[in-house]
């Protein structure tokens, strides 16, 4: 009690000069104690998390010519240019859409595929192979073995749909903005589920057989059983799979890259093919490029910061 | 304690400088010797490589000691790599390359002058030369040049009643009607590549044949004019009638050349490398034939001449010089060059190359004698570059969208540009 109070009136901030303290000096010396141990790691981390990071911010404040050279200091120019690109808007639009619709239903059909790959059935451990593939898989290979199969005079989709009868023309699907993107998201759905089912396996085999046990005492359904018991149970998983695919699902350049390069024009951009075309393919500004990926650095930030609030996180995220 | 952890951290630092010390030397290990250099190359087709192999390997016997790294790039990766390697300081020593100016601009490339001995300068066809210099002063090298001329499919023509290819826009039309109409199940009309492979090079040549392009007379930029606005017009009514493939804007060159080579496209604006690089590996036997491009109303038709470059980069402060200077007029010598480029199916740059070439290959006849009348991007403006992938990018979504206002997109772009 007496602590705390003296604590108070000296400021908590600053413990370090209290009085009972030896010497300054020794005192820093003992904080850095455990930099040999941790010090391999925070030099790991600078080198490949935070310099990237620095480096970006500071290319998004330079002029870069469009031959690449670096030509100076620009300010804030690049910030102009970029929020004054016409398909900005949409193109922001459209990732949003991208990230929620690739993840809301990776995540229902995963809630299922889970359950399935959890039950005891003859073939189990096929099937629990078979999900994998996907995932083994190159995400660019599966990408472009879409996008032949999307082929407007070649495509194995146009063929099976006009033999079922469910359309009389074949239809150029990577060509239309509406259907090209239904398409990618269903790619980038197809590539998600092998992790986002397999974590939520992971979380169903932690949830203890004695709490079933005493639901079906109790009388509970299997619809209550389901969503009284297992969701809630589940949920340090989810958000695992949630957070990790929405990361996944914004960054994700390879699956629009090689279906449609997030053409015509911009139609079928999310923010990470446009970050790439503004260097790379467009007017070639390196700069302004960078000034995109600062946004979408912020961005995914924000998105995460937001997700967590609005599911409470309390740390339980963590083992 | 305190002695200890000192030597803990000291020697945790010094773990760590020595690595990056390790990894700065290196990468610039390979730039101490002056007598070997760093060329870039773009992947044309399968033959590519090989045919720069055997020319390095003749130049490193002829002169000893000098060597010649050789990096193939695709044409598909091209702008990234080039874009990566000026910002990251790692230029190559020769480059193959569609556009200098801008690397002019920003002073990093030998004049040609520097590097090509007076007698290869004097070699080079005029026609190419205004198209090398930037502001004056000529930097890029011609390493091979096409022209591009209308194609068609003789027995589509022919089942659909066509007794002379389309000499007027209005011709255009009325024979794809016909070739819709009875030239065949899955024959598309007209090929109208606008996706973002070659777009800036078909827009213009119908532009050009309409009085439009890309700079007006005085060389100021002139993208939303009249005639291109009406160009564009014309290609989206053309698309709108299903006269040509469907989506024109998601369409590369290489698509409807391929599909032209399976005899299922009546006509195009071709290339003179089109039966090298598709037709022959599809149907050597298939019937088609060379015209001019369309006009609008008749006149005198023009069409596009593209010229691919070699630039030599001024790498720390031009001490390699003399080794880039002994590959490239080793490479123009007038059989290594014409052996180039009639592998490779394009045309020749140099008079001497020119005359070898004219007498080998008679398809290539009516091509080289439509150079005179051939039109050139402005290559010679440092604005091109950005501009022309801009254009790539954009010019498709006219068909579906404003023509309009497309154009005037890319000339402010052109403008902001330079």
């Amino acid at each position: 009690m007496h602590d705390t109070i003296e604590a108070r009136g000296a400021g908590a901030a600053s413990p370090a000069r209290t009085p009972r303290s030896p010497s300054i000096g020794r005192r820093i010396l003992r904080a850095l104690a455990p930099l040999p141990w941790i010090g391999p790691a925070i030099i790991l981390i600078a080198a490949v998390v935070l310099w990237p990071v620095i480096e970006m911010a500071w290319t998004s404040l330079l002029k870069v010519s469009s031959s690449g050279k670096t030509l100076g200091f620009n300010g804030t120019r690049n910030y102009h240019d970029l929020f004054a690109e016409t398909g900005l808007v949409s193109v922001l639009l459209r990732t949003v859409v991208w990230v929620v619709g690739v993840v809301l239903v990776t995540i229902v059909v995963s809630l299922a595929l889970g359950q399935l790959l959890n039950a005891r059935f003859p073939g189990r451990r096929v099937v629990r192979w078979a999900v994998i593939v996907p995932w083994a898989a190159s995400v660019l290979m599966t990408a472009l073995t879409w996008n032949w199969m999307l082929n407007y005079s070649y495509g194995v989709v146009n063929k099976i749909l006009q033999g079922v009868g469910l359309i009389d023309h074949p239809v150029n699907w990577l060509a239309h903005p509406t259907q090209a993107l239904i398409w990618m998201m269903w790619v980038a759905v197809f590539v998600s589920l092998p992790f986002t089912s397999f974590v939520i396996l992971a979380g169903l085999q932690t949830v203890p057989q004695e709490v079933y046990e005493a639901a079906r005492v109790d009388g509970a359904g299997r619809a209550r059983t389901y969503f009284r018991i297992t969701l809630p149970l589940l949920r340090p998983a989810l958000l695992v799979a949630a957070i990790i695919n929405v990361i996944n699902v914004f960054n994700s350049f390879p699956i629009i890259w090689a279906m449609t390069k997030g053409g015509p024009g911009t139609k079928t951009d999310t923010s990470t093919t446009f970050m790439y075309k503004l260097a790379f393919v467009g007017s070639g500004s390196v700069g302004e490029s960078a000034a995109m990926a600062v946004v979408n650095f912020v961005l995914i930030l924000v998105l995460v910061l937001l997700y967590l609030r609005a599911v409470g996180w309390r740390g339980e995220a963590q083992p | 304690m305190k002695r200890h952890l000192t030597g803990v951290i000291a020697a945790g630092l010094t773990v760590t400088l020595g690595l990056t010390g390790c990894s700065k030397g290196s990468s610039s290990g390979d730039s101490g010797d002056n007598k070997t250099i760093r060329f870039v190359a773009a992947i044309y087709d399968d033959k590519t490589k090989s045919l720069w192999d055997s020319l390095i390997k003749t130049f490193e016997a002829q002169n000893k000691g000098y060597k010649v790294n050789l990096e193939m790039v695709d044409w598909t990766q091209m702008d990234a790599k080039v874009k990566t390697y000026v910002q990251t300081k790692q230029t190559p020593d020769i480059l193959n390359y569609n556009a200098f100016a801008d690397f002019a601009r920003d002073g990093l490339l030998f004049p040609t002058s520097d590097v090509l001995s007076p007698q290869v300068s004097s070699d080079i066809l005029p026609s190419f030369v205004e198209g090398d210099k930037y502001k004056g002063t000529q930097y890029g090298m011609p390493l091979l040049s096409s022209v591009r001329l209308f194609f068609y499919n003789k027995d589509i023509f022919k089942k659909a009643g066509i007794s002379a290819p389309p000499k007027t826009w209005d011709e255009v039309k009325t024979d794809a009607q016909k070739i819709k109409d009875k030239g065949g199940k899955g024959v598309f009309p007209l090929g109208l590549p606008l996706g973002a492979e070659e777009s800036q090079a078909e827009f213009f040549m119908w532009a050009m044949n309409n009085g439009g392009g890309y700079v007006d007379q005085s060389g100021n930029w002139a993208i939303d004019s009249q005639a291109n606005v009406d160009t564009l017009n014309y290609l989206k009514d053309l698309s709108k009638s299903g006269l040509t493939q469907p989506n024109p804007e998601t369409t590369d060159r290489k698509d409807v050349f391929n599909q032209f080579a399976q005899g299922k496209i009546g006509m195009l604006n071709g290339a003179v490398f089109m039966p090298a690089g598709f037709i022959n590996k599809v149907n050597a036997k298939l019937p088609y034939a060379i015209a001019p491009l369309p006009t609008k109303a008749g006149g005198t038709p023009s069409t596009l001449g593209v010229q691919d470059f070699l630039v030599a980069f001024k790498n720390n402060g031009g001490k390699k010089k003399d080794a880039v200077s002994k590959f490239l007029n080793f490479f123009y010598q007038t059989n290594n060059v014409a052996n180039f480029q009639k592998e490779e199916g394009f045309l020749p740059v140099t008079k001497s190359a020119g005359d070898v070439i004219g007498k080998a290959v008679p398809y290539d006849k009516p091509f080289i004698d439509a150079l005179p009348n051939a039109k050139f991007y402005p290559t010679g403006n440092a604005a091109w570059g950005p501009l022309a992938n801009t254009v790539k990018e954009k010019l498709g979504t006219a068909i579906t969208g404003d023509p309009k206002s497309v154009l005037s997109e890319l000339q402010q772009t052109a403008q902001k540009n330079g």
